[in-house]
């Protein structure tokens, strides 16, 4: 999809305010925008490999661009990398879990009655202040160092994301059609499902997308203290070794994980956010 | 409100007596009196803010007023100035939204062909025109086969042409079906196309109530309209004065 029809899409035939200027920006680059896009990267990238072959970037610093696809050769072919990277993912996706329930939860009871809001709303916008990471000490003398902290971190962090955007979707479902849908004679259990629920669809997906991300992060954190498996201690022991190259195959794992789970959640937006024009063109 | 003495039949008139509303301290509806006869076609005139969507909100059930009874059919249906589908449910979804599951989708499509939009039942809404979606909206309203029909300028948002074709449909669907319908309008010309009797709602209460006494279907270009239009318009024109 180029910017140009994604531009052109935009709900209200609105076109974006930049669309103008680049119409007037003449086309340098025949290009194609994927290729154009890769330029920079790709860049960085030579520099990086004949500033370490050169000698000018040593090794301990940061590994060459070479020997870090080296490392991730060897980590892949002795199951390393799989077995640690199968336990971050069992992590995330336990904590995911446990956010989205309890976070949905949360915001069907205070977001669908008063008094829920009340019980819940104001408390959680308390707690939500705190720096969740600042949490870790608590959580390891609480729950030791196995698994529990680290996904008990993970859904913690996540948890807030969820719950403040499937909240303002509730509240924020439109009054005029909440209004219409009432003249059709629906229940309020039937107003909630039909109207109220796919309202804040959108608003939860987002939510979803920032708690992947959340996610990771408290992971990266969690795995680094007290862990003897998953991404973050195969790099907290490479640091050991001072092998940089493994460091920048955990971080380039991190990031691509960090990626395919935000392509999920943009994926299912599209499928089950089908109704909206914008949504169809995809991004 | 009170629901006036429980009548053996039920009726299919509309009458509210004395309706007081109030926002703060000032009474957009004062003692108001309407009567819509079962079949009657009224349009409702009066300048912007003079309270013509909150008596139709009365009617509607989405206002509840402080003093006044109001009498109406069980079965009414109500059409907004925009369309309000909603836009995650395809078209035909939203036109048999709150209907028994059982045959809603051909039930939807029935209504939907009446108005002549039945190709595009499985469309989102967000994917319609606004004729289309507004004509998905007197839809979601026939579906339901009203006694009384409540219509909030309906077409005041669409094209000049658009409107044409609209008044028409609705003219038909109305004679068709026989259900009373309380059109609120600022469109002179729509009034005189479709209604009964065009009534003024000022300073709280209906002021003006004349009688549209022509044959249909109707025609702009009948005599007769441009005489009436203008009568309607030099009625409207005085009370406006009186109010200054
Ligand atoms: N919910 C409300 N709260 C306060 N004022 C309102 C509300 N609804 C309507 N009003 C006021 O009542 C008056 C009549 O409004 P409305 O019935 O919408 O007029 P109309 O449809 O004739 O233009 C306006 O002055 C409007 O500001
Ligand atoms: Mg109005």
């Amino acid at each position: 999809m180029s910017d140009r029809t994604s531009a052109l899409a935009l709900p209200g035939g609105r076109s974006h305010p930049l669309s103008a200027i680049r119409g007037l920006v003449p086309r340098l680059w025949p290009l194609p925008v994927g290729l154009r896009r890769a330029i920079t990267p790709l860049a960085i990238l030579v520099l990086w490999q004949a500033g370490s072959s050169l000698g000018y970037i040593p090794s301990r610093t940061v590994a060459a661009p070479i020997a870090i696809l080296a490392a991730a050769r060897d980590l892949l072919v002795s199951g390393a990398l799989l077995h640690h990277l199968t336990v971050s993912l069992l992590r995330v996706i336990a904590g995911l879990s446990i956010a989205i329930v309890v976070g949905t939860t949360l915001a069907l009871a205070a977001g669908l009655s008063r008094l829920g809001e009340d019980l819940i709303d104001s408390t959680l916008q308390m707690v939500r202040t705190l720096p969740f990471l600042a949490l870790v000490p608590l959580f390891i003398l609480w729950f030791g160092i196995g698994e529990t902290p680290k996904i008990a971190l993970v859904a913690l962090g996540a948890m807030f994301p969820i719950y403040l955007n499937l909240f303002a979707g509730i509240r924020g479902a439109d009054p005029k059609l909440l209004e219409a849908a009432s003249t059709l004679g629906l229940s309020r259990a039937a107003l909630i499902r039909h109207v109220v629920l796919p309202a804040a669809l959108p608003n939860a997906l987002t939510g979803l997308r920032y708690a992947a991300g959340i996610a990771w992060l408290s992971l990266v954190v969690g795995e680094q203290i007290n862990a003897d498996s998953g991404i973050g201690y195969l790099m907290m022991d490479a640091r050991d070794f001072l092998r940089t190259d493994i460091i920048m195959v955990g971080l380039g794992v991190y990031a691509l994980l960090g990626l395919l789970s935000d392509q999920a959640v943009r994926a299912l937006e599209r499928r089950t956010l089908a109704w909206r024009p914008a949504a169809r063109v995809g991004r | 409100m009170s629901a006036a003495a429980a009548d053996m039949p039920p009726s299919r008139d509309t009458s509210v007596r004395g309706l007081v509303r109030r926002f703060g301290p000032t009474a957009v509806l004062d003692g108001l009196d309407l009567d819509v006869p079962a079949g009657a076609f009224i349009a409702l005139l009066g300048r912007s803010g003079s309270g013509k969507t909150t008596l139709l909100r009365t009617l509607a059930g989405l206002d509840v007023a402080e003093q006044g009874s109001v009498e109406l059919p069980a079965r009414r249906a109500v059409v907004f100035q925009e369309p309000r589908l909603l836009p995650w449910k395809r078209v035909w979804q939203n036109v048999a939204l709150g209907l028994p599951a059982a045959d809603a989708r051909a039930h939807a499509e029935q209504a939907l062909r009446e108005v002549e939009l039945a190709h595009r039942m499985d469309a989102w809404p967000l994917t319609l025109s606004g004729g289309e979606a507004q004509r998905a909206g007197l839809a979601r309203a026939l579906v339901r086969d009203p006694d009384l029909l409540l219509l909030d300028e309906p077409f005041a948002a669409l094209d000049a042409l658009t409107r044409l074709r609209m008044q028409a449909l609705v003219a038909g669907l109305w004679a068709r079906h026989g259900m009373s319908a309380l059109l609120v309008t600022h469109d002179v010309d729509e009034a005189l196309l479709l209604a009964d009797h065009a009534v003024e709602l000022q300073h709280g209460r209906i002021g003006l109530r004349l009688r549209i006494d022509l044959p249909r279907p109707r025609r702009h270009a009948d005599a007769r309209f441009a005489a009436l239009r203008s009568e309607l318009l030099t009625a409207l024109g005085i009370a406006a004065e009186e109010a200054a």
